[in-house]
């Protein structure tokens, strides 16, 4: 072991609850950059990877049965396909096991060729009778390993001999159907209709980029085909994330955040190590070692601590965030980065490391900057003081003390502060989630029920004792004409929508008459729509409808891609069973209504505002919020002890002329206490500030682009915060002040 | 007939060793010391010799190794931590070589910092302490801005206000010019005539002359100087 | 030091002034071979939907006529162009959107077809780098026997301003922008984006025309609405009316296969069609219908061929050892299949009689195999000692056949369209060989590089309807080729 490593060692070993603390600060702010690090990566590369790993198509198309000869004629004309396979897809297949069941069942028949998924467990389809691949969402919910076996209607039990990972949907069951693959050779006739035995076709394109050329062509080619739609990669990750939507946005939204306020706490700690070691950097200065050297030192030391510290932090934060992460995969189809993880890993800790031995080096070398006979003095104070208007006794000298360090006062209130504002986005996103999750009042929707009645009985709907409005509403999920693939919801009211829902008006004006719409801004940014321009969606019956569009809204609602019309002829013919969207009166009891609508003989849905059904995934994640706010107000508290202790090293030599007057403990943590007010009164307003203006807005914009989300925290939580500010001051000064009786006295006044 | 006053300081035996293994160094070794109230004592030391670490000791900053030390009537090490630091608010006022004004309060808030330790109008007591040392100029002002004789009188101030029966001085004059440091002793006599006891660390022997009595630290014992 | 530095610098001067030459000056030569695909061609060797650069393609010897021999002299050096359908887009006399019903109907639309005039007269271009001495159009050369295309086709041809817009200035139809129509490609919003492109291609240009002598012949489109139906009183009202048709009759979606549909008469299509939703269009007389007479009269104007007769059967000289027969079997009541009149046998038999030891090329527009009546024909040509080949259009497909006869064979050539992918004309070379016999080399030739056909022959690449899925552009046998012909059984006698 060289030389140098061994001293640092020692010195390390000689300061060791002191390079303790230090390490498990470390090692604190690494794990919460390694959970930062963990989720963002994962989530923001996973879709990508499971499309790569699955081999997506880069087009699917689905429509009403045809031969195998009329689909080959159309898509054997178009150019820039690499490679294509047809299929098979049955719908409402029972299906049944030991593990679960569902009468919503999909079966693909797989031919030779090419697979679109990517087996990862077991093996694939061999073309020998009885086997089944399952799809990795069904394989886990119904607990279904290669091996077990499956019922199939009309098929009796296959055996499954593989599970597979199709990255063009979510997994079962946040998508609805579950589905499994069987081989094509060997269904018998009486599953396919007269013939006609493809309803499906996947292909991959040559040349990705030219994928809108090929698009086009494909449309041109596909006349007669009923019921058509199109997916393609880009569209499926459209889909995808809107199933998840805001939820997915914000845990970014919170990593990112999170990672900023670990690397300024990081960096203030690490500063306040080198305060309490200004004694051993006047001896080093004194005996004629160069500023380099000094800092040198302090970088090499701060290193060999950070190295480990942020390594077992980092790997520690992955360890936690690792299943979360991955289970939040699997839910959207996506796969885990795996080893691709190390990558940003190892950055985040050689970042880790170099902002440590940054920030101590840099104090090291200023504080080494000073005459050595000043250090070892231990020049309490490096400029003169001014007069302060305070209140004298204690606590006015704590706040005195903490004015005469302006530069690190500001400093820690700055970590204080943006630890205040994470703390208050935490709490505003929570409540906001639980909102979310039961009144959708919150993002724009007024109506609070939808009933399957025809429109004719709208009127029977509100007359209803505790119905405010009723209407009709029309649903088509369509597609874009000009960029085929992207998916559009075209939402049609006969009338006014805004009474139904109003969704807050980012330009223009609302709909006024029939071919007009407002479209979410998620939209007018896909689509490059602007106010007066054209909206063309192709509907599922193959027509295409045009629009004018006169309004833009904000709206979270599929991510935004969503159009709000007047109902006409074509979207009519277009949508499912009508629905009446119900407005009850407020206060009114949910469940009356909810059965005088049964009484008429309706189907009756309470609203989800979100693309996610999943309510107790929501509160579970704003539990997590909760408890990390509260995570944050540790780091509060603890570098509020950091600053403090600080302090107490750097105003050694007052609070040991305090004590020796006879000063007990009290009055030294008054004099603390005094200090970290100061902190607090310029952290807290700034922190509170900061949520609301940047942090919230920030964070809702990463969330959800284009929609305004009411993340401002509230008056209580605002309230309930700062107590907690208040509290934290406390608990720290009184730690301190009872940390400073160690010290003696007699060997603080020591004079030189 | 003269009342036999019990003494004020009764310190025997005391040790006290700094370092530890083969470095350590066992500065008083044995130290006997008694100061009756009213008396003033100095003693004298080469520095290195110990003369602080038995202020220290005797004024309950520092514990020793050894011996006993009572203060008082109280036994120093017999007390807890809080209990030293009531007794040092109540029996012992130190003034310092270096001063050890806090830079950031003006000289009267320094004084009533202290003051505010006991209860008892400490407004009035300090204002009339700072008034009794002729230093109402100085009272509003910020150390640094302050000559080295006007801060040491504000450490006495500091010292005094809350009427200590045992005042301690570590070098009081190291750090003033002859003058100024002429005055602060003068002040260290009235202080012991008014009735406390004064015990003065100093290496300078004309300083130790204007004691009631001089003893000399050496090899951690002490021994009686004689006059002279 | 200095000398040294300053050869440097006259070499670099050198090599830059080299380079800019042969950037500037050299495009002389240079522009004959990037149209000739001996010198260069067009392919989409990656699979990506997009033509790029290609290497040449070499003549490659046919011999199932006759083994190879050297070829000698040049006897004469021919172009042909077929099938360029010249096309006046905006008409409301088109079936346009029966085209997405797919066959039979799939030539009443093409992506590039905005871009049928510029298409020609860069194919034209071609043919003057080539410089024949003669040049056959062999029929099509208008879409729907309009007045207005034949007007643009005969300025592209013989030189002059052309001007594509029709109806009101700019483009007004089903291509639009704000077309509804999500079946027709639209430059300006679907890929591949062109926007703007439709306007351009209705601004007039001028074309610089053939210098060579030019011959035409009659094609289904020349004569026929949109190849089909002859010219009857209701097309010609919708030509020049003012109103088209703008949606597809619902009735008319495909249940399965569509020959019920096809065989039901255009006419009565369009009419179904005018009954549902229309749209108004500035109507424009020059969209008018050509009778066959008026047709003939201006081709002849043009020409100087074509009898006083109803027909265009001719035949004309190429130098001295080259005659060229022009068969017109086209059918004047409507369908695009072609027909052998009645006396048309008896006078190419003594067309062929009085060619003497001349060799013999035919030309028609539609296949003589493929046309009723084309036996006849094909066996009067099987009989003639001297035929080299039977060139013909209408099918949009490079092929190339050897015809086996008693004197020697004759060899059946098909030139694909400007219309639709490949975009190519013909360059056409006799040369005699050794022995008495010749040799027919012949090879494409791509549109001229640099202008709006380069687009067009983009876009009909893409076009899944169009030539690219058909294989139109052939084999390489069916290309660039070397076609030897022994000498006649008589000539082979003589010592």
């Amino acid at each position: 072991m060289p030389a140098g490593l061994r001293e640092a060692l020692a010195r390390l070993r000689a300061r060791r609850g002191r390079s303790l603390v230090a390490a498990l600060g470390i090692a604190a702010a690494a794990t919460m950059i390694g959970t930062a690090v963990t989720l963002s990566f994962g989530l923001a590369t996973g879709a990508e990877r499971a499309a790569e790993r699955s081999d997506l198509p880069d087009v699917t198309a689905r429509f009403e049965p045809r031969t195998r000869a009329q689909l080959d004629e159309r898509v054997g004309a178009l150019a820039n396909v690499e490679d294509r396979s047809y299929r098979f897809e049955i719908e409402d297949v029972e299906l049944s096991s030991d593990g679960g069941s569902s009468r919503e069942g999909v079966v693909q028949l797989i031919p030779r060729g090419r697979r679109g998924y990517a087996v990862v467990a077991g093996r694939d389809l061999s073309g020998r009778p009885g086997e089944v691949v399952v799809e990795r969402g069904v394989a886990r919910e119904w607990e279904l390993e290669p091996g077990d076996s499956l019922s199939v209607a009309r098929l009796g039990s296959v055996r499954v001999v593989g599970v597979a990972l199709s990255a063009d949907d979510v997994a079962f069951p946040l998508a609805a159907n579950p589905r499994v693959y069987l081989p094509e050779e060997l269904v018998p006739a009486g599953f396919r209709a007269r013939g006609r035995s493809v309803n499906l076709v996947l292909l991959w394109a040559r040349d990705p980029a030219r994928l809108d050329s090929l698009l086009v062509q494909a449309r041109a080619v596909s006349f007669g085909l009923e019921d058509l739609r199109f997916a393609t990669r880009e569209g499926v990750r459209a889909l995808v994330d809107q199933v998840s939507g805001i939820v997915i946005a914000l845990l970014i939204a919170f990593s990112l955040v999170a990672l900023g306020a670990a690397g300024v706490m990081l960096g203030a700690s690490a500063r306040a190590d080198v305060q309490r070691r200004l004694e051993s950097i006047g001896v080093m200065r004194a005996i004629g070692a160069s500023r380099t050297r000094v800092a040198a030192r302090y970088a090499a030391d701060a290193a060999l601590l950070a190295l480990p510290a942020g390594a077992l932090g980092v790997t520690a934060g992955t360890l936690v965030a690792a299943p979360p992460g991955e289970r939040l995969l699997e839910i959207l189809n996506e796969l885990a980065p795996g080893t691709a993880l190390v990558g940003p890993l190892a950055v985040a800790l050689a970042g880790i490391v170099a902002l440590v031995v940054a920030a101590t080096a840099w104090p090291a070398w200023r504080a080494a900057s000073l005459p050595p006979a000043e250090i070892l003095r231990g020049a309490e104070v490096r400029h003169a003081p001014r007069r302060a208007p305070t209140p004298s006794g204690p606590f006015g000298l704590g706040l005195r003390l903490a004015l005469a360090t302006r530069g690190r006062t500001l400093a820690t209130a700055l970590v204080v502060g943006a630890a205040t504002a994470v703390v208050l986005l935490m709490l505003a996103l929570a409540s906001f989630l639980g909102r979310l999750a039961d009144d959708p009042g919150v993002v724009g929707k007024r109506y609070q029920l939808t009933a399957t009645l025809p429109a004719d009985r709208t009127g029977e709907v509100e007359r209803i004792p505790g119905v405010a409005a009723a209407a009709p509403r029309l649903v088509v999920d369509g597609v874009n004409s000009f960029e085929l693939g992207q998916p559009v919801r075209l939402v049609g009211y006969p009338g006014d929508h805004t009474a139904f829902e109003a969704p807050p008006l980012a330009g223009g004006r609302r709909v006024e008459g029939l071919g007009e719409a407002e479209v979410g801004q998620g939209l007018a940014d896909t689509l490059g729509v602007r106010l007066g321009s054209t909206l063309a969606v192709q509907l599922p019956t193959g027509e295409e409808v045009r629009y004018r569009v006169v309004g833009v809204v904000r709206t979270i609602d599929r991510e935004g891609r969503v159009a709000f019309v007047r109902s006409d002829d074509a979207l009519a013919r277009a949508g499912d069973d009508p629905e009446l969207a119900v407005r009850l009166d407020p206060g009114v009891d949910r469940d009356t209504v909810e059965r005088a609508l049964g009484a008429l003989g309706a189907r009756v849905a309470p609203v989800g505002p979100t693309g996610s059904d999943d309510q107790a995934f929501l509160s579970v994640l704003a539990g997590v919020l909760r408890v990390v706010a509260g995570v944050n107000g540790l780091i509060c508290l603890y570098v509020l002890v950091q600053a403090l202790a600080v302090l107490a090293t750097e105003r050694r030599r007052t609070i040991a002329v305090l004590r020796a007057g006879g000063a007990p403990r009290g009055t030294v943590a008054l004099v603390l206490l005094g200090t970290a007010t100061l902190i607090l009164v310029l952290a807290a307003p700034a922190g509170i500030l900061a949520e609301r203006f940047l942090l919230g807005p920030a964070a809702a914009r990463l969330a959800a682009g284009y929609a305004s989300l009411p993340l401002g925290a509230s008056a209580a939580q605002i309230a309930t915060v700062v107590i907690g500010l208040g509290l934290i001051a406390a608990a720290a000064a009184a730690w301190t002040a009872r940390r400073t009786e160690r010290d003696s006295v007699a060997a603080a006044l020591r004079e030189g | 007939m003269e009342e036999v006053l019990q003494p004020l300081v009764a310190a025997h035996g005391l040790v006290r060793t700094f370092g530890a293994g083969p470095g350590s160094r066992r500065v008083l070794d044995g130290a006997d010391l008694q100061v009756e109230p009213g008396e003033m004592v100095a003693l004298l030391g080469r520095s290195g010799s110990g003369k602080s670490t038995l202020l220290n000791l005797v004024g309950g900053i520092d514990r020793p190794d050894g011996g006993t030390v009572e203060v008082a009537g109280l036994r120093l090490d017999r007390l807890s931590e809080r209990e030293l630091t009531r007794f040092r608010a109540r029996h012992v006022g130190f003034v310092f070589q270096f001063f050890h004004l806090i830079p950031e309060l003006t000289g009267e808030e320094n004084v009533l910092l202290a003051a505010r330790l006991t209860g008892g109008e400490p407004e009035r007591r300090g204002r009339e302490l700072l008034r009794r040392l002729e230093l109402n100029g100085a009272a509003g002002r910020l150390p640094h801005t302050l000559s080295g004789g006007e801060q040491q009188r504000i450490a006495i101030a500091r010292a005094l206000v809350n009427e200590p029966s045992l005042v301690l001085a570590d070098e009081p004059t190291g750090n003033l010019d002859p003058a100024a440091g002429r005055a602060v002793l003068e002040i260290l006599r009235g202080i012991a005539r008014g009735g406390r006891a004064v015990i003065m660390a100093t290496h300078d022997r004309e300083a130790a002359a204007l004691a009631d009595r001089t003893v000399a630290v050496v090899d951690g014992r002490l021994q009686a100087c004689p006059p002279g | 030091m200095v000398a040294r530095q300053l050869t440097a610098l006259m070499v670099v001067l050198a090599l830059g002034a080299g380079a800019a030459a042969t950037l500037i000056g050299g495009g002389a030569d240079t522009d004959a071979d990037e149209s000739s695909t001996l010198r260069a061609s067009y392919a989409d060797s990656d699979g990506d939907g997009v033509l790029e650069r290609a290497p040449a393609e070499a003549l490659l010897d046919r011999t199932e006529l006759s083994p190879a021999v050297r070829p000698g002299r040049t006897l004469a050096l021919l172009a042909q162009i077929t099938d360029a359908h010249v096309r006046d887009e905006e008409s409301p006399a088109r079936a346009t959107l029966l085209d997405r019903l797919g066959a039979p109907f799939t030539s009443t639309f093409r992506p590039q077809e905005a871009l049928s005039a510029q298409t020609l007269a860069a194919s034209v271009a071609a043919v003057e780098r080539l410089d024949p001495d003669a040049t056959l159009v062999t029929g099509d050369l208008i879409d729907s026997a309009q007045a207005n295309e034949l007007d643009q086709a005969l300025a592209a041809l013989e030189g002059g301003r052309v001007d594509p817009d029709s109806g009101a200035p700019g483009y007004d139809g089903p291509q639009d922008a704000d077309s509804a129509d999500p079946f027709l490609y639209r430059p300006d919003v679907d890929a591949p984006r062109h926007p703007g492109l439709l306007e351009r291609a209705q601004r007039p240009f001028t074309a610089p025309g053939l210098t060579s002598p030019w011959y035409p012949t009659i094609g289904n489109h020349d004569l026929l609405v949109q190849g089909e139906a002859a010219p009857a009183p209701q097309l010609a009202r919708l030509a020049v009316g003012a109103r088209a048709p703008a949606e597809l009759d619902p009735g008319l979606r495909p249940q399965g296969d569509l020959d019920d549909v096809g065989d039901v008469p255009l006419g009565r299509l369009l009419d179904r069609a005018l009954a549902g939703p229309t749209r108004a269009l500035a109507p424009d007389p020059r969209r008018r219908h050509l009778t066959s007479s008026e047709l003939l009269e201006r081709l002849r104007a043009a020409t100087g061929v074509g009898s006083a007769g109803g027909r265009l059967d001719y035949a004309f000289d190429v130098g001295a050892q080259l005659r060229v027969i022009v068969l017109d079997l086209t059918r004047r009541d409507g369908g695009s299949r072609g027909r052998v009149a009645p006396g048309q046998p008896g006078w190419l038999e003594h067309q062929l009689d009085r060619a003497g030891e001349r060799w013999v090329l035919v030309a028609s527009h539609q296949p003589i195999a493929g046309s009723s009546g084309g036996a006849r024909i094909l066996d009067a040509l099987d009989r003639a000692p001297r035929v080299v080949a039977a060139l013909s259009g209408h099918t949009h497909e490079s092929s190339v056949e050897p015809r086996r006869s008693p004197t020697g064979g004759y060899w059946l050539i098909g030139t694909p369209s400007l219309a639709d992918y490949p975009q190519q004309a013909r360059a056409l070379r006799l040369r005699e060989t050794d022995g008495g016999g010749v040799v027919l080399e012949t090879w494409m030739l791509d549109t001229v590089p640099g202008g709006p056909a380069d687009v067009s022959r983009d876009l009909a690449f893409l076009d899944a309807q169009g030539g690219r899925p058909q294989g139109e552009r052939g084999a390489p046998e069916d290309r660039n080729v070397r076609l030897y012909r022994s000498p006649p059984p008589a000539a082979r006698e003589t010592p």
